[in-house]
């Protein structure tokens, strides 16, 4: 029992550890990643061709299917990265996992902003993905207006993320997280513009598709690749969900 | 803080909802000993342990770890607390030399990883994931987690439950060899074997009431006392075996006597029947159980705890 002896040893930071070993398993379960690299990648291919068979402005807006659909795709993959939150933080907590980690001088809140931070380059690596390809493969003629992008790309990951962190934070089982999070997703998904954009249409859907926390990140992001300000109310709309999200999800996450 | 004292639990109170789960319950355990927790299902054990380690709040009462409180000096305790908790398990697909590396690094004083790995026996399965691992190999993970920071107290939940009869052995040497280190150690339990085999100390908790605390031994003889049967080489009244310090029951089968009660009986026999010449032949010493104690114990009606804290 020589090793029970041997002390003293202070190996890497908790916190750099904690992000090796959370990539690891993001890599072995491999959803967020799934979401946030593969599934943009495919719905770009896919309105890549399409954009190709149906040239040129669709519904007198000047822009092309594809100039369309980037921010959709940019913003699907947000949706696809946070609905797989739920999944593994939900697992983690009824499994024991968070407790387990809650007995030691490391509180589990690290866990969870490690795993929001590899969210984050899943993220970062889907925008990369859409932006390069959709200009370099497709021929998109994009003019993105920096700071208008960034402040879109930053409200349209804060409200998805904590809308994510609010299933997690709500769902008794992990049963309840991916049924929760599948009906969501879909929901999410036709918000944000896959099946029919809203300039395609008017009246009370329009407005609710605008006004939806997927669509207004949607609108903030169109605006912000041709260089043009987003609408104000679209703005205000997206800091709002992602108040009460956040605000909704930190009243009532448990660890155990 | 008093020396020696790592432990020091007193009126301990806590209610989920209308249930008292653990109702005005006191002790303390000194450096060093291995303090073992007994009683029935939903007696409470756990729910103490969690108070001890910072894990829930006491509705009222105090404790002190090491002269600190686990809900105020969070961080601190924390360091010097190891955790095996029952029923937690670990991310399926992470590894098990990942898990301890990762705990290591949670811990200022930490031990190394792959040493505290192969003195468990498990450094051949470092690359295999939780998912795959057996009952055995959880449970020696979960030990190797709650020891990997070099704890000075160690609180080990149903450790071997659900283990087979080899692995449990084999865990219990290992509790011995935590404690030569100087690690304290709350072990709790409801196998009656385990508490007797490893224990210094045990409390026995039944319906949120601390029945009694005292040494196996002492538990063990209050519960059902001792037994010897023998042969007397010429025929014994009652009388003279009643005299006999300690006897207070006797039994004849042919040409057997029993006799229970309390003490070394054998050798109180052996001395007052050789000074009346008879010899005693074919001699059978038998202790009371730890097991008789606790059915005896836990039967009882709720509102009579046995024996105060006798905490040293």
């Amino acid at each position: 029992m020589s090793a029970l002896g041997a002390a003293g040893r202070r190996s890497r930071r908790p916190f750099a550890e904690l992000l090796v070993i959370e990539g690891k398993l993001a890599l072995r379960e491999p959803y967020g990643l799934f979401g946030g690299v593969a599934f943009p990648a495919v719905l770009l291919g896919v309105f890549g061709f399409i954009s190709r068979m149906v040239p040129g402005n669709v519904g007198n807006t000047g822009l092309t299917v594809l100039d369309l659909y980037i921010p959709t795709i940019i913003v699907i993959a947000f949706i696809s990265i946070a609905v797989s939150l739920p999944n593994t933080l939900v697992r983690d907590r009824e499994i024991g996992w968070l407790r387990r980690v809650s007995t030691t001088p490391v509180h589990p809140w690290r866990l969870l902003a490690v795993q929001l931070v590899l969210d984050l380059v899943f993220a970062v690596l889907a925008i990369a993905i859409v932006l390069i390809g959709s200009v370099t493969i497709f021929g998109a003629h994009l003019e993105v207006g920096i700071p208008y992008f960034v402040l879109a790309i930053l409200l349209s990951i804060a409200e998805i993320f904590s809308l994510g962190l609010l299933v997690a934070a709500l769902a008794p089982s992990q049963t309840f997280a991916s049924a929760a999070a599948g009906v969501l997703f879909f929901v999410l998904l036709f918000l944000s513009g896959l099946w029919v954009q809203p300039v395609q249409i008017s009246g009370p859907l329009q407005a609710i598709m605008y006004y939806s926390p997927t669509g207004a990140a949607s609108r903030a992001l169109l605006d912000a690749v041709f260089n043009q300000a987003p609408p104000l109310g679209t703005i205000l709309a997206m800091v709002g969900y992602t108040a009460v999200f956040t605000a909704a999800a930190i009243r009532f996450f448990r660890w155990e | 803080m008093r020396a020696g004292v790592v432990v020091a639990v007193e009126h301990l109170v806590k209610r989920y909802r209308d249930f008292t789960a653990v109702d005005d319950i006191s002790f303390s355990i000194a450096d060093g000993e291995i303090f073992g927790i007994i009683g029935p299902n939903g007696a409470g054990k756990t729910t103490t342990v969690e108070c001890i380690s910072g894990l829930r709040v006491p509705d009222s009462g105090s404790i002190t770890v090491f002269g600190l409180s686990p809900q105020h000096d969070r961080d601190r305790i924390r360091e010097l607390v190891g955790v095996q908790l029952q029923q937690s398990a670990l991310p399926p697909r992470l590894e098990v030399g990942e898990a301890v590396e990762l705990f290591a690094s949670f811990y200022p004083n930490s031990l190394e990883p792959r040493d505290l790995l192969e003195s468990l026996g498990i450094r051949q399965i470092e690359r295999a994931k939780f998912k795959n691992l057996s009952g055995g190999q959880k449970q020696r993970l979960s030990i190797a987690l709650a020891l990997v920071g070099n704890p000075r107290l160690a609180i080990l939940d149903e450790l071997t439950t659900g283990l087979d009869p080899e692995a449990r052995r084999e865990t219990w040497a290992l509790i011995e060899r935590i404690r030569n280190r100087g690690v304290t150690v709350i072990l709790v339990t409801h196998f009656m074997d385990e508490a007797e085999r490893l224990c210094d100390r045990i409390a026995l908790i039944d319906r949120g009431n601390l029945r009694a605390l005292d040494t196996p031994e002492a538990l063990a003889a209050q519960a059902g006392g001792h037994r010897v049967s023998f042969v007397p080489s010429s025929p014994v009244d009652d009388q003279t075996l009643l005299a006999v310090p300690g006897v207070s029951q006797i039994e004849r089968k042919e040409r057997y006597v029993t006799v229970t009660g309390a003490g070394d009986l054998a050798a109180s026999l052996i001395e007052a029947l050789g000074r009346i010449g008879v010899r005693l032949s074919d001699i059978e010493a038998r202790r009371g159980s730890l097991d008789d104690a606790f059915v005896k114990l836990t039967s009882r009606a709720p509102a009579d705890p046995v024996g105060s804290d006798q905490a040293r």
